[in-house]
């Protein structure tokens, strides 16, 4: 049994260590923000400042499309319907059941909790391990078709399509209204702005990036999804309140698919992922919306339609980064560039080794329809093992380190880590039991750099803050050496679609090695590197098992490196295996060499 | 009983027939055309001229077949093509596609409901039921479509370099497959198709710059449920259609109007792959 | 900072639809009429006939030398036929371009999201569209009818000379639809008529069959439907069609304009109004011509929607000439007393806020045409608002 206490140290290290955060740039913005929005009302007249408290709150929804698209991917279409659900709580509590300071908390406390309930039942039905993207976007947009229909559907009480009016409510001046309104967006946007400059907003990015990867780093994807859903229902949901009261008015279309595609439109336009552009986006686009579309009413909306498209064929992220770039051409120093973390060695954890078996397989087997890809393969892997899977294309290599990974993959048989059944776990549970999987092709996240890949692949040991980012990175002896190594311990600020082919398979290696595994299974590391990089990760290898006891699963088609680090090797030919034994009992037959030189073979998988 | 399962045949037939351009597309081009309603639209105006050129209300179906296949190859060149590599940035491309045409019909033709001639009316009797004429026509005119359907992918060329490319794109364009061409071409279909069944639901709908969206996220969730198979999506059709006839008819409208949207979710919760496949 | 430019940048792109039809008046002295109408959503079939209609009137007064001596100014803002945007036009007219009278035909969506604007900005409101009644606020006055007015005819007229005592109902699911078949339904009981059932689909619903076969099978005598204006009642009307049914028909929801474009599928349809092109009156025919004579080719066909607008903006002219002044208090209090002699007959909101309106009921003719059948006179709006 291994003993994992690495949260201790962890946690240890944690208050220990340097914080960064944007808290007082962000802070020196807000109360400029907060001034502009102070003495607006004074210069401007009534019917702009109408407009604009309307328009800070669609801002403060816009933001959390943002949030969900821009930042981690999630196309959504159902922002409307949490915003719709905290005006009708406000309208229906008001309309029905009481008016006063105690109603109106009563009123935006259901309102928040209704929109969270219902966030985390649709991030439950979108968010599930394998669920595709698009999957995510239908059942957003279906909510909001459910939502306004059951609006449509509630007669007097909802007031059906005419909606609820002239409900009481705080007749307040509009410069209170403007204030708040205002007040409400500034705080919004800097607690987001703070949350996708910290470390876990580095996650919410990677996740965008490559899903697959984060779910086989230990991420709980899904409930990362279904929190940030949820912490937007919420946001919307005050958004949503604060609208009703002011305008006294709630209407079906506030929660509908159109207002939903409408934020997309905004968000896309302002520019995705950078908080700033959509929040201007909404507010430009609603305002101006509201001046022209009184004469131009069609004009103005086909106009808004070639630009949506315009955008997103031409300019996919919208029109804030072109912005930045000509501030940046024409203020020098503007530029802020990612800073390199600062390395250390992250604290041993303590292992007790020996007493369990790393990993024992029986019986696995997966079909694709009738297609058998692999079956029958029984063995297993002990501590400090190097075991090479060898085999022709098509052998089901790849399969096989997928079923180990992923207890959703295979077919049938059963898998044990330490001792303990992989049953049907999700990759990120998988993770927890030790194992460490590193893909075929280079699989990094493209816009993060190096040094971000690496914080992110240490969630599991190092949780990431979600207000701050950390000036230090603590990863485990191996994944440093490799960094060190491979250079890219000078490339920590470089983002990773930058880094040259060896080096992305270089950073997934250190990554998977920052999981501080027991069991890593390795599909082709080598391919594509060079000669001189292709031993130094042999090195690292062969030290990892002898030193750190770990076992190794490497999928290689280079025979002479299998031979080198291997300490045994199995062959897998037709979805069974045909040999199993030492580097030498296997490499040097004449079976091998046969299979490898592609002659037909038909012998049934028994092994020497 | 005999009413509902017409009710349930009839239904089905409409949403095979509005929704297979959108399979076609999403098979082919791994791609959601969310300018589907908009081409539904498209083929209700074609419809529309139709009848104010005086022509027979029957021709109102090629005629928006080719307005709708000339106009999607225009779209695919322009708007789609850029966009293969990223399927949800398509998705709001068309949207916003969708938007564009619906202004561009609204400035030409105004807001207000169209008239437009409908080829046949009334009710006959059928299996002892006097029933809409026009509504069995279009079970026949869809059985019809499916088989055009299955003979175009199954007995020619490009049906061929289509299957290829809906199996392997990489492979098919290694087998010296054009697969930029087959692309073109689906686009094309898919928008005519849209455009056709926009012509054919004309007679039991009102004309009108709005006529597709309602149909558009039916269709969609359709065809995510059926899969890409023409025998699968009559039969997705049939599933998701009965059901909305059964809850209208016995529990409510209301909620039958929800019924193939949750339905699908929940469906797609469940096998994500769709009823049919994997 | 980026706030305030903002708002400079917004003003000085400021554009409305300002139809100024006075010639001469300096801005300074005219009167502001604000018009909130849905020239796109679903009322933008009908909004630019209400509007041409206002025109008229207001190109009249003008002509004749205004209020008071004022002339008039026509401020016309879309309202997108629903509450959103109805917030912004309202803003725009009533804090924007400070008119003194809201005269329009809209939404009850647009209506009810309007109405707390209009409170807290203190407006006369004269609300010219037929709707589902009881929506009252000191503020506001209607000049269309309401159900109590409009059923009785239709229901009357299927029971003594079609015999029809078992009725089926069906409706859009939104308030007017459901406010409209629910008095009905109540209306038929009261007759000794009975209600076989009552159906509904969404607004943006499109497939009525299972509601079609559920009618069939019900075996009434005779229908009455009240759906959303355009599209939802093409639609059910041509799959009626399609379906075959003959029983009396009645639409509650149907123009004449929106009658003539559903063409042949349309005839034989019953419709209740207070207003009908054919009216032998003087003041119709003069009205007709006028409204030929003014706008020629462009004239949207006059309807029970766009008359009231007409007569409305009148009916604010006694008003202030009553008062003496366009203080918006004065105005209210004196719209209860004055009367118009307009297409429609008489008009006097003095009903609770509401006006007792002659009704017609007629029948679509297969040329798309409409004939009167019989009339209704004084039709009394019952209670809506007894607290006002």
């Amino acid at each position: 049994m291994v003993e994992q206490v690495q949260n201790g140290p962890a946690k240890g290290r944690r208050t220990a260590a340097r914080r960064r955060s944007d808290l007082a740039n962000v802070l020196k913005v807000s109360v400029a923000a907060l001034v502009v929005l102070g003495v607006a009302p004074f210069f401007l007249d009534i019917y702009t400042i109408n407009i604009l408290i309307r328009a800070l709150l669609l801002a403060a929804l816009a933001l959390t499309v943002d949030l969900l698209w821009g930042y981690t991917g999630i196309l959504t279409f159902g922002q409307s319907a949490f915003f719709g659900i905290g005006a009708y709580a406000c309208a229906l509590v008001f309309t029905h059941w009481g008016f006063g300071a105690g109603w109106a908390i009563l009123a935006l406390a259901l309102g928040i909790l209704t929109a969270m309930a219902v966030a985390a039942l649709v991030g439950w039905l979108a968010f599930y391990h394998g669920a595709s993207p698009l999957y995510g976007s239908i059942v957003t947009l279906a909510l909001t078709i459910v939502v306004t229909q059951i609006i449509y559907a509630g007669g007097r009480t909802t007031g059906s399509s005419s909606g609820l009016s002239g409900f009481p409510t705080y007749y307040w001046p509009l410069e209170t209204w403007f204030w708040i309104a205002g007040a409400f967006l500034v705080v919004v946007t800097a607690l987001a702005w703070l949350f996708v400059h910290s470390d876990m907003g580095r996650v919410l990015v990677a996740i965008r990036e490559n899903e697959n990867r984060c779910a086989y780093l230990g991420i709980p994807v899904s409930r990362i999804k279904i929190l940030l859903l949820v912490a937007s229902g919420a946001i919307g949901a005050i958004a949503g309140f604060g609208y009703a009261a002011f305008t006294n008015v709630v209407a079906p279309e506030l929660a509908g698919f159109l207002l939903g595609t409408e934020l997309l439109i905004w968000v896309a336009l302002g520019g995705r992922g950078t908080l700033i552009g959509p929040v201007i986006g909404a507010i430009l686009i609603d305002v101006t919306s509201s001046y022209l579309s009184g004469s131009l009413p069609f004009y103005w909306k086909l106009l808004v339609g070639i630009l949506f498209v315009v955008v997103i064929v031409a300019l996919p992220q919208g029109l804030m980064p072109e912005v930045t770039k000509i501030w940046r051409r024409f203020v020098p120093g503007a530029r802020r560039k990612a800073e390199a973390p600062k390395l250390e060695p992250a604290p041993a954890r303590g292992v007790v080794h020996g007493k369990e078996q790393p990993l024992t397989v029986r019986g696995v087997h997966r079909h694709f329809g009738s297609l058998q890809v692999l079956q029958g393969i029984d063995f297993e892997a002990k501590e400090g093992e190097l075991l090479s899977l060898v085999g022709p294309n098509g052998a089901g290599k790849t399969t096989l380190i997928r079923c180990l990974a992923d207890g959703y993959e295979r077919s049938g048989g059963d898998i044990t880590i330490f001792g303990k059944d992989l049953g049907r776990w999700p990759p990120e549970r998988c993770v927890a039991l030790g194992i460490g999987r590193k893909f075929q092709t280079a699989n990094v996240f493209a816009t993060l750099t190096v040094g971000e890949c690496l914080r992110v692949a240490r969630y599991r040991m190092a949780p990431p803050s979600i207000w701050t980012s950390d000036t230090t990175l603590g990863l485990p002896e191996a994944a440093l050496r490799i960094v060190e190594e491979t250079g890219l311990a000078q490339s920590l600020d470089t983002e990773a679609r930058h880094l040259a082919h060896g080096q992305k398979q270089a950073l997934e290696l250190a990554m998977v090695l920052a999981l501080e595994p027991r069991i890593v299974l390795l599909d082709e590391p080598t391919a594509g590197l060079t000669r001189v990089e292709r031993e130094r990760i042999g090195a690292i290898l062969t030290s990892l098992t002898e030193r750190e006891r770990l076992s190794i699963l490497l999928v290689e088609h280079d025979l002479d490196f299998v031979r080198e680090i291997s300490s045994r090797v199995i062959v897998l030919h037709q979805g069974k295996i045909l040999l199993d034994g030492s580097v030498e009992e296997v490499v040097d037959s004449e079976l091998v060499r046969e299979i490898y030189a592609g002659t037909a073979l038909n012998l049934k998988g028994d092994g020497p | 009983m005999g009413v509902l399962l017409l009710d349930i045949v009839t239904t089905a037939a409409i949403l095979f027939a509005v929704a297979s351009g959108l399979m076609i597309i999403l098979g082919v081009m791994k791609l959601i055309n969310f300018a589907h309603g908009a081409f539904l639209t498209i083929g209700g105006y074609a419809a529309f001229a139709t009848t104010q050129l005086g022509w027979n209300p029957w021709l109102a179906i090629p005629f928006a077949a080719l307005v709708g296949f000339i106009l999607g190859l225009i779209v695919e060149r322009v708007i789609v093509r850029p966009l293969y590599a990223r399927p949800l940035d398509a998705i709001l491309a068309t949207w916003g596609l969708g938007i564009i045409i619906g202004q561009v019909i609204t400035i030409v033709f105004g807001r207000q409901v169209q008239f437009v001639q409908s080829p046949i009316s009334g009710a006959i009797e059928f299996l002892g039921y006097s029933y809409s004429t026009y509504r069995l026509i279009l079970v026949a005119l869809a059985a019809l479509l499916a088989v055009a359907l299955t003979a175009l992918f199954y007995f020619t060329r490009f049906g061929l370099n289509a299957r290829a490319v809906i199996m392997n794109e990489d492979l098919a364009r290694g087998l010296g497959i054009d697969s930029t061409r087959v692309r073109l071409i689906t686009f094309g279909l898919g928008a005519a198709l849209a455009s056709m069944a926009g012509a054919l639901i004309t007679p039991l709908i009102s004309v009108d710059p709005n006529l597709g969206l309602p149909w558009l996220i039916n269709s969609f969730m359709l065809v995510l449920v059926s899969g890409i198979s023409i025998p699968s999506l009559i039969v997705a059709s049939l599933i998701l259609g009965g059901a909305q006839v059964v809850v209208s008819t016995y529990v409510s409208a209301i909620l039958g109007g929800l019924t193939i949207v949750v339905l699908a979710a929940v469906i797609l919760r469940i096998r994500p792959q769709g009823l049919f496949s994997g | 900072m980026a706030k305030k430019l903002l708002g400079s940048w917004a003003g000085s792109l400021a554009v409305a639809a300002v139809l100024g039809l006075g010639g001469g008046a300096s801005a300074a002295e005219t009167i502001k009429i604000g018009v909130p109408v849905g020239l796109s959503g679903a009322n933008s079939v009908v909004a630019p006939s209400v509007v041409q209609s206002g025109e008229l009137a207001v190109a009249e007064i003008n002509a004749a030398g205004g209020i008071l001596g004022r002339q008039l100014e026509y401020i016309v803002a879309d309202d997108g036929s629903g509450a959103q945007g109805a917030q912004k036009a309202f803003d725009s007219l009533v804090f924007q371009k400070k008119v003194d009278v809201l005269i329009s035909m809209e939404t009850s969506a647009a209506r009810n999201a309007g109405l707390p604007i209009v409170n807290r900005g203190r407006v006369p409101f004269i609300y010219t569209s037929f709707y589902e009644g009881r929506s009252c606020s000191p503020w506001l006055y209607v000049n269309a009818w309401v159900p109590d007015q409009q059923v009785a005819p239709i229901v009357d007229h299927f029971m003594t000379t079609k015999d029809a005592k078992t009725f089926f109902l069906i409706g859009s699911d939104y308030a007017f639809g459901r406010g409209m078949l629910e008095f009905t339904a109540d209306y038929i009981a009261e007759k000794g008529g009975k209600v076989l059932g009552d159906e509904y689909l969404p607004m943006d619903g499109t497939d009525w069959t299972p509601i079609i076969s559920k009618l069939k099978s019900s075996g009434a005598d005779a229908l009455i439907t009240s759906t959303a204006g355009g599209a939802p009642n093409v639609t059910l009307t041509k799959q009626l069609r399609a379906a075959g049914i003959d029983i009396p028909y009645g639409n509650l929801a149907v123009d004449e304009g929106t009658a003539r474009n559903m063409g042949a599928d349309a005839a034989g349809i019953y419709i209740s109004a207070s207003y009908i092109t054919d009216i032998p009156s003087a003041e119709n025919q003069a009205y007709l011509k006028n409204m030929k004579a003014h706008f020629g080719d462009k004239l949207k066909t006059p309807n029970d929607l766009s008359v009231p607008q007409y007569e409305g903006v009148y009916l604010y002219k006694l008003a202030v000439e009553k008062a003496g002044t366009t203080d918006p208090q004065a105005v209210i209090d004196a719209l209860d007393d004055v009367s118009f002699q307009g297409p429609r007959g008489r008009i006097q909101m003095n009903k609770q806020r509401h006006a007792p309106l002659t009704m017609y009921l007629a029948q679509v003719q297969a040329d798309g045409g409409i004939k009167l059948i019989s009339t209704f006179k004084d039709v009394d709006p019952g209670e809506q608002c007894p607290n006002l």
